[in-house]
């Protein structure tokens, strides 16, 4: 048999209709074995009915799942390799921590000692010995969500799905719990499909991420690759700060695009063999990739316009200014706090931005 | 210092109100249920006379002009001497209980039906359960009288299908008592048990499948255990008034249906032994509270339990 290494969960052309409204449209996916994959969207845009979908809550009204290149579509949900953590972990109230975990290994009829240490080893590994015998009303948020993973965890499934996995956290505890997830990903090797609708969550933990909108993908990739290069306005917007702003084609042949651009002081070039149809485009660029200073730049080559900072917001490590170029444009930087120093760039003060032509990206609508 | 003196005011009056509005169930409770019991607890310590009212005063002013008090514990004690008491107290138990059983084995899937059904659709359901409250329940139980009797409608359907070619006895026997009992208590089963239902978070049961629960295996480990409050609330409010239920038996049951309802009736107004009625009732009181409160007490200490 061939392995299922590449397309350890294959998603051909599913699509998922209440009524009227299509949740899924007509998705393709791939995703391979032991692999960290992200689904983000906005909320309603049909990432948790593809995620009930995998797991067997919703059976697509079009097109199949093959997991290890298994035939899922229409199989039930506890007769599936998968398991899922819900997002606000649906513990079972009546029941004490221990008989939460053991649940899916009892509905297995395994034996009471076999129970009994893989509840054990598992309350080790997500930290939670001498839990065992509370109620989920006694448990906080944190470890409410550890008893919820341990739980869909237990029957050591090919496939985790997690349904906004941190939404309930506060974000001191999100974090430190996104590094022990990924340890745990790491230890057990499972598959795990996360769904979130918070950027900073995938980009942290996913190997690959999905953007879906309006019931389909609109890119597929690394986090690194979809936020430095992303394919579209929506992308780049959903994914980080940026700087979109509009520009006029004024001439196009096979290897480039020349593009006006008001906000960036007049003409910009770029190598680009695709050629567009629309003339209005949209210029993007990331308020990281902006060198703001009171002087003028002393390298001629770098291109830079003049404006007057009309925003300033300190955040510690970094500051984000809002700054009104001459030509009345708003542009967004944001600067790394390097120095124990006061800060020197303060409102109404006159500032020159310059950036890196490769760090402008010419994105369609 | 004015200031100071007009909150104190302030707080007063606000103390005073929270006094007034905690008082009222109070206040209500001491008027309808505590000095009616206090009466009829009296009466039950006097003995029956021929006179108005048909029972000897607590307190007689004797012809020296001191008072003094009389009681007895004869009508308590009489009580356990005729075994018709015990047997009838028994056989009420016995009834409610399969009166109560039956009621929960048909009201639980109907409260799951309609707890389970689409929101407008359930509203209508909902409706259906309670109108029957607004023909009186007197008529409601006669009806069914015609419905039992020998040439009632339903030996006349059963005749016309030819299942049976002689009318059932089914009037004036325990089965119309049950059937009564079931028909008239069922929204009160039912309602409790729709609110706990539909409560009930449906993840929780989409977790049990994911985890390898068939559909049933879902019902009997979620469902099922935390429905228990709903079962307990409904069962309670079927099987208090089915034991001293006393129209139901009097007007379907037989004459060897007993009931304490149906004695207590007898006692008053048939043998006007008050004193004895009161006693029955007292008896019958405690019966009910006693095992009521041990339950609660039982319930709220594993509560507090399990939240420490």
């Amino acid at each position: 048999m061939m392995s299922n290494e590449e397309n350890f969960i294959e998603i051909n052309g599913v699509s998922k209709n209440f009524g009227e409204v299509v949740a899924v449209d007509n998705v393709d996916l791939a995703i391979k074995k032991g692999e960290l994959f992200s689904i983000l969207g906005a909320s309603g845009s049909g990432k948790t009915t593809l995620l009930r979908i995998l797991a067997g809550l919703e059976i697509p009204s079009q097109g199949s799942i093959l997991i290890d290149g298994v035939d899922m579509t229409s199989v039930s949900p506890y007769d599936r390799p998968v398991n899922i953590m819900f997002q606000n972990y649906a513990l079972f109230p009546h029941m004490s921590v221990f008989d939460n975990i053991a649940y899916g290994l009892k509905k297995e009829g395994m034996e009471k000692e076999s129970i009994q240490e893989k509840v054990e080893r598992m309350l080790a590994l997500v930290k939670l010995e001498g839990y065992e015998k509370r109620k989920p009303n006694q448990l906080s948020g944190g470890q409410s969500q550890r008893v919820a993973l341990a739980r869909s965890l237990i029957k050591e499934p090919k496939v985790l799905l997690l349904d906004e996995p941190m939404a309930a956290l506060d974000k001191k505890l999100r974090q430190s719990t996104q590094f022990e997830l990924m340890d745990i990903h790491d230890e057990l090797g499972i598959t795990f499909v996360i769904v979130t609708h918070d950027q900073e969550e995938a980009m942290t933990l996913s190997d690959r991420i999905a953007i879906m909108e309006e019931g389909q993908f609109v890119q597929i990739g690394s986090p690194n690759l979809i936020y430095e290069n992303p394919k579209s306005k929506f992308v780049a917007d959903f994914l980080g700060n940026i700087n979109l702003l509009e520009a006029t084609i004024t001439e196009q042949n096979d290897s480039q695009i020349v593009v006006n651009c008001a906000a960036l002081g007049g003409e910009l070039k770029f190598n680009q063999t695709e050629q567009s149809d629309a003339l209005e485009m949209t210029v993007a660029l990331r308020p990281e990739k902006v060198v703001i200073e009171k002087s003028k730049p002393t390298n001629d080559q770098q291109s830079h316009v003049k404006g007057i900072v009309e925003d300033f917001g300190y955040f510690g490590n970094l500051s984000i200014y809002r700054v009104r170029t001459e030509s009345g444009h708003m542009i967004q930087v944001s600067k790394q706090n390097r120095d124990r120093v006061e800060q020197s760039i303060k409102w109404e003060d006159e500032v020159y931005l310059s950036w890196e032509n490769d760090s402008l990206m010419l994105l369609g609508e | 210092m004015s200031g100071l003196l007009v909150k104190t005011n302030n707080s007063i009056r606000e103390n005073l109100w929270r006094y007034f509005i905690v008082a009222i169930p109070y206040i209500w409770l001491l008027l309808f249920f505590l000095a009616p019991f206090v009466i009829v607890f009296k009466i039950s310590l006097a003995d029956p006379i021929i006179a108005q009212p048909p029972f000897t005063p607590l307190f007689n002013q004797g012809s020296d002009g001191g008072f003094s008090i009389y009681t007895t514990f004869d009508n308590f004690l009489y009580l356990f001497q005729d075994s018709l008491y015990f047997v009838t107290y028994l056989n009420s138990v016995k009834l409610a209980f399969i009166a109560t059983l039956f009621t929960l084995l048909i009201g639980y899937p109907i409260a799951y039906g309609i707890a389970r059904s689409p929101q407008p659709t359930r509203n209508i359901l909902l409706l259906l359960v309670v109108i029957p409250f607004w023909i009186s329940f007197l008529l409601r139980v006669y009806s069914w009288m015609g419905i039992l009797k020998t040439n009632g409608l339903i030996n006349g359907f059963l005749l016309w299908l030819g299942v049976i070619d002689q009318p059932l006895e089914l009037l004036y026997t325990d089965t119309a008592v049950y059937i009564g009992m079931v028909y008239s208590y069922l929204p009160y089963m039912i309602l409790p048990l729709y609110a706990n239902l539909v409560k009930l978070d449906i993840r929780l049961l989409e977790a049990a499948s994911d985890l390898g629960a068939k559909k049933w295996q879902g019902f009997v480990d979620v469902t099922l255990p935390l429905s228990m409050p709903g079962i307990i609330a409904g069962c309670l409010l079927v099987f208090i008034p089915a034991i001293g239920e006393y129209v139901i038996p009097a007007l379907l049951g037989g004459a060897d249906t007993l009931m304490i309802g149906r004695v207590l009736f007898d006692e008053f107004f048939l043998n006007r032994d008050w004193p004895v009625a009161s006693a029955v009732a007292i008896v019958l009181l405690l019966l009910l509270v006693l095992p009521i409160v041990y339950f609660q007490k039982k319930q709220a200490q594993e509560t507090s339990g399990a939240a420490a």
